[in-house]
């Protein structure tokens, strides 16, 4: 019988749960089912999977039920983890030191030598840090049918949960105050501002710009992505990447727009094993020189070769290990475990096969199974070499109440509770994460659904609230420019600019042509027109110009509609801006991120009402579904201006919106002033001169200043120079050359002043015409500037990647 | 025996590279019998920064970084060193048959404890390295039961030497053990590759020794193989009471006073003399230059090698 949590076996509920479940009751089911979907719309909205449908969902999800546990039992709990703590940090010391415990056969050097954590360049390091290769550790624990608590894994290196434990309690406050009303819950919040503290404290010793905290990730599609955002938020440290940073003269040095700012204390968020493709593997997402960077200034939290100790085969030892190295018996000891390299552990596992599940000995990520059940991959080596093997004691986990389709239900549960040394001590968070595990396991999974809960300590009596100890922390100077922001991110803002102005031009465009498409006998200057718009679309990639070449009306019409419709080119440019959104998911808020994510879903649906069989009807979807586009790239635009710092992203995202559209406006404009038959009878380009207020929208301003009379001056005027017209060409480069003033600050005005010459340049074009004794001719000279111009604008674009992006290239080993 | 050694290794980059670090096992390893009297590492361009430290095997290893675009970069290293490996009287070679069976040995290696935990970690897979099923058959005549584990070990040596052909270009660091076996050919690195990964499937503790042979033979003798070029030759374990001896199967040599040792490893990646990442650079190409000349007059020595304080 598995230990129940809520109830003791002889009728009673445990006190721990009795106001709980009172308040629980009150709610009833339907109440509870109705915040639960709330919760899940919040988790599909801010969760990072949020983004694009089909995309792999949140693998975190949340149980409405949380496991409280009562004061004194947490208080034995933190007791036996803290002593693990302290035995597991001597381990490690005297593995990557002097190895007395296999000089003495206290190990066998099997676990050390065949264990590829063991991590050769992190030995013997003259600097080994004196108060340890630990600063976080966390445990997973399991229940079994005595009712004690056992730990399943020990996670001494990177571990994941965290900060989704604490973002889950703060969205179970937010859906279910109810459960705080009354509680005497011991909070989680000021144990993180403790470990800020700490990581502060660890920051080297030195007069001046120690440096600061960075948490390094492996990107967006690493797995444990999601959590790395949300603990750099907790944290208020940089999310940074491996080409973010570099090593020079011993120190670490983060990438950013003014410049290489140092990193004193680097949170590792994955494997340590990944951390230097210099001296580690060579494959992992790390940085060269790391490790020698890490032997001098910079700190490694926690140290690369902790995960050594993550090994299950270590809980075989750890009693004996505890006698000798701490002279203590180990108080919560390890789901009974054995090592296969021993010739009688490997007949007691024969002599007891239920009782058993085998499991790498080295590899905490793979779940433990039932012997017969080993995969075929297993045998060989089970044979040759069962060294390689550990087998652990099966513990069916304890049933708590979760929340179920009619109502509560019971589920098996584990906790990972956290500790983190405070440069005094250990000391654990109160509380922890809960996980459901799969029917029939005790395994906490690496990676994979997890349907997460959140533990409860309660308080007998109102906590006494431990605030972070006086903070030493260096005055901070006040800053409002975007000089930190990581070159990346940088480049990521003007990207996602970039793209989201190509998806709202590409939808303009094409709403434009599909119009003029549907006229059932266009005049020979309206299908001149059509061909023009149809080059525009070429240029911009949405058509592909030998598929359209010579085909009639009805057959461009279709290729219009594939373009604008779901899976066509449009679709595509959608998927590529929500990429970069993608990458950029921990600088944007949460509520841009839900906005964009129902955007997207909108959009997505629109695109996929665009029929191409019939035509009236599909032209009319495909207008809506146009529609959809600009109102989607117009709210995130305003909720860009409405939300977001201007010193953050925002400078970059906007210039990567008027770079965008400068070039396009530029390019547009010279096709249409090149109007067919032009140059045998200039007044021909008026109709250019229409097609051109069309595409910049200014058609009823131009109605506005000048009523019906067409004159190329004004409106090349109102297209080209005034830059008051968020649509012409004007705009954007008065825009661009005002946001490069600002980005560079009191550096290297020289983009700015680009820029301004390429304003300037569209303003004498307007000047020139408008001075010309024949407009209409000399507006036929302007193509060629145009295109000039265009190609000036990509050239200042190249500029400013230059300046300020200039990412490091991927790193390559070479060796002799 | 006193030798002059110059090691250089130069890279010629297609593109400039804008960053790179080296990690550098270029430095001869004091050892009983292996005197270092000099050695220096020179880099052009010149290093940006470097750090000097020992790794976890005990060997010399050097971090050289560089941060400003260059299109090439050059190490050499320089050093003067005298070696008598153990002949008598020190440390004598055992007889082959006094030593113990190769069983006990392995039993010994793992057990660690006392005496063998340090050779221990030498019975473990590598990358490069791992026990090999092909390999282990290749060599399984020689380990009877009960055979002394020198006798086995200068067999094993033997067959080596006698059923490959020494040849360079055919293989690179990544060639697989099973390709060497199969094509009876390749360079020393292969054939320390091969007998180690022997060894470990014997439960044998075994390690990749890295350095340089003599250009010109002894008198009367032929050219060693792998001469002009980084050696490599394998350290096999005898237990407790013999330690280590040093075993070249390209040659078919008890490493006496021809080697010069730069440090060990489990293999080849443990201990290659430079490796590196860069930043940029295209294509690159990698030449290496390797003198060991021998036979110094001792006014030479004494000329070359300046008395402590005389610079």
């Amino acid at each position: 019988m598995a230990h129940d949590e809520m109830v003791d076996g002889r009728g009673g509920m445990r006190p721990q749960w009795r106001s709980l479940l009172g308040v629980l009751a009150g709610l009833g089911h339907e109440v509870l089912a109705e915040r639960r979907t709330r919760l899940e719309r919040i988790l599909a909205e801010e969760g990072v999977g949020g983004l694009l449908p089909g995309a792999p969902p949140d693998r975190w999800r949340f149980d409405l039920i949380p496991l409280p546990l009562s004061r004194a039992e947490f208080a034995a709990i933190e007791a036996g983890l803290i002593q693990r703590a302290r035995l597991l940090e001597a381990v490690l010391a005297d593995v990557y030191g002097p190895q007395r415990l296999l000089a003495e056969g206290a190990l066998p050097p099997a676990l050390v030598f065949g264990n590829p954590g063991f991590l050769r360049p992190c030995r013997l390091d003259p600097q080994m840090p004196e108060d340890g290769l630990m600063q976080i550790y966390a445990a997973d624990l399991v229940r079994g049918e005595d009712g004690a608590w056992r730990v399943l894994a020990d996670r001494t290196g990177w571990t994941d949960g965290l900060a989704q434990a604490l973002e889950n309690r703060r969205r179970l406050g937010r859906v279910l105050p109810e459960l705080f009303a009354s509680r005497q819950l011991s909070p989680i919040g000021p144990f993180v501002e403790v470990w800020q503290e700490r990581l502060q404290r660890l920051l080297p010793d030195r007069a001046q710009d120690r440096g600061s905290v960075a948490l390094l990730t492996a990107g967006h599609a690493h797995p444990g992505w999601y959590g790395h955002v949300l603990l750099a938020r907790e944290l208020s440290c940089a999310l940074v990447e491996g080409g973010d940073l570099t090593v020079r003269d011993g120190r670490l040095l983060l990438k950013t727009l003014r410049g290489l700012k140092p990193i004193g204390v680097l949170l590792r968020g994955g494997d340590g094993r990944g951390i230097d493709p210099l001296e580690l593997a060579p494959d992992g997402h790390g940085v060269p020189g790391l490790l020698g960077a890490a032997r001098g200034a910079v700190r490694i939290v926690n140290h690369p070769g902790s995960g050594f100790a993550t090994a299950p085969v270590l809980a075989a030892f750890l009693p004996d290990l505890a006698t000798r190295l701490l002279g203590e018996a180990l108080a919560l000891p390890s789901v009974p475990t054995l090592w296969l390299g021993d010739a009688a552990a490997r007949e007691q596992v024969r002599g007891a096969p239920d009782r058993w599940r085998l499991r790498p000995a080295f590899s905490a990520r793979v779940a433990p199974v039932v012997a017969d059940a080993a995969p075929a991959a297993w045998r060989p080596a089970l044979a040759a070499a069962p060294w390689r093997f550990a087998a652990t004691e099966a513990s069916p986990p304890s049933a708590a109440p979760c929340l179920g389709a009619t109502g509560l239900e019971p589920g098996p549960v584990l906790i990972r509770v956290f500790l983190i040394a405070d440069g005094h001590g250990w000391r654990a968070m109160p509380g922890g994460l809960g996980c459901v595990p799969a029917e029939g396991e005790a395994f906490w999974p690496a990676s994979g659904p997890i349907l997460a809960k959140d533990v409860w300590v309660l308080a007998d009596m109102p906590e006494a609230i431990f605030g972070p100890p006086a903070s030493e922390a260096p005055r901070l100077e006040i800053r409002r420019a975007a000089g930190d922001l990581p070159s990346r991110v940088a480049d990521n803002f003007f990207w996602f600019g970039r793209y989201l102005e190509r998806l709202e031009g590409g939808a303009r465009l094409l709403r434009l042509t599909i119009a003029r498409t549907a006229q059932p006998a266009p005049a020979p200057h309206e299908l001149a027109e059509i061909n023009l718009l149809a080059d525009c679309l070429t240029e911009a990639g949405l058509l592909d110009a030998e598929a359209i070449a010579g085909i009639s009306q009805t057959g461009l019409a279709q290729a219009l509609l594939r373009a604008a419709g779901r899976g066509g080119a449009l679709h595509g440019r959608l998927r590529q801006a929500m990429q970069v959104s993608g990458q950029l998911r921990d600088r944007l808020t949460g509520e841009m991120h839900a906005v964009i994510g129902r955007g997207v879903r909108d959009v997505e649906e629109a695109l996929g009402r665009v029929a191409i069989a019939h035509h009236g009807e599909a032209l009319d979807s495909a207008a809506q579904a146009m529609a959809r586009v600009l109102a989607f790239a117009a709210t995130v635009a305003g909720l860009a201006a409405e939300n977001m710092v201007r010193g953050g992203g925002r400078l970059f995202l906007d210039l990567g919106r008027r770079v965008e559209r400068a070039q396009a406006v530029a390019d547009e404009l010279a096709r249409v002033l090149d109007f067919p038959g032009a140059t045998e009878e200039p007044a021909r380009v008026e109709h250019g001169l229409r097609l051109a207020l069309e595409l910049c929208d200014s058609s009823i301003t131009y109605r506005a200043r000048y009523l019906a009379v067409l004159q190329p001056a004004p409106v090349l005027d109102l297209v080209l120079a005034d830059e008051g017209n968020p649509r012409g060409l004007g705009y954007q480069l008065a825009a661009a050359r005002a946001l490069l003033a600002e980005i560079a600050g009191s550096g290297d005005p020289s983009l700015a002043l680009l820029a301004a010459q390429l304003s300037e340049e569209a303003q004498a074009m307007v000047r020139d015409v408008a001075a010309a004794p024949e407009q209409a001719r000399a507006a036929l000279l302007l193509p060629a500037r145009l295109r000039a111009l265009r190609d000036a604008v990509a050239e200042l674009s190249n500029g400013l990647s230059r300046r300020y992006f200039a990412l490091l290239p991927p790193a390559r080993r070479i060796g002799s | 025996m006193i030798y002059r050694i110059r090691h250089t290794t130069r890279y010629d980059y297609q593109a400039p590279v804008d960053y790179g670090v080296h990690l550098a096992h270029l430095v001869p390893r004091p050892l009983p019998g292996q005197r270092v009297l000099s050695a220096a590492v020179e880099a052009v361009p010149a290093l940006s920064w470097r750090h000097d430290g020992v790794d976890h095997f005990g060997n010399a290893v050097a971090w050289l970084f560089l941060d400003t675009p260059h299109a090439t970069f050059e190490v050499t290293m320089r050093a003067l060193v005298e070696v008598a490996f153990a002949p008598p009287p020190e440390a004598p070679l055992p007889e082959a048959r006094a030593t113990p069976p190769w069983e006990t040995v392995a039993a010994a290696a793992w057990r660690g404890g006392a005496g063998a935990w340090q050779a221990s970690e030498f019975l473990f897979d590598s990358p490069l390295a791992g026990a090999d099923p092909a390999a282990r058959a290749y060599a399984a005549a020689c380990f009877p039961p009960g055979r002394p584990v020198l006798a086995a070990l200068l067999d094993l040596m033997g067959r080596i030497r006698a059923e490959f052909t020494f040849r360079t270009g055919v293989t690179t660091t990544a060639t697989p053990i099973a390709e060497v076996l199969r094509r009876r050919e390749g360079v020393c690195q292969d054939f320390t590759h091969l007998m180690i990964s022997a060894l470990r499937s014997f439960g044998l503790p075994a390690r990749y020794v890295s350095g340089y042979i003599r250009t010109r033979p002894p008198p009367g003798q032929t050219r060693r193989l792998g001469a002009d070029q980084s050696h490599a030759w394998v350290d096999a374990w005898l237990g407790s009471e013999h330690g280590w001896v040093g075993l070249d199967p390209t040659n078919g040599l008890i490493v006496h006073d021809e080697h010069v040792v730069l440090g060990w490893g489990r293999d080849y990646d443990d201990i290659a003399p430079l490796r590196g990442v860069i930043l940029g650079g295209g294509e690159q190409s990698l030449t290496v230059e390797v003198e060991l000349d021998d036979a110094f007059p001792p006014a030479d020595v004494a000329a070359a090698c300046p008395a402590p304080g005389a610079a």
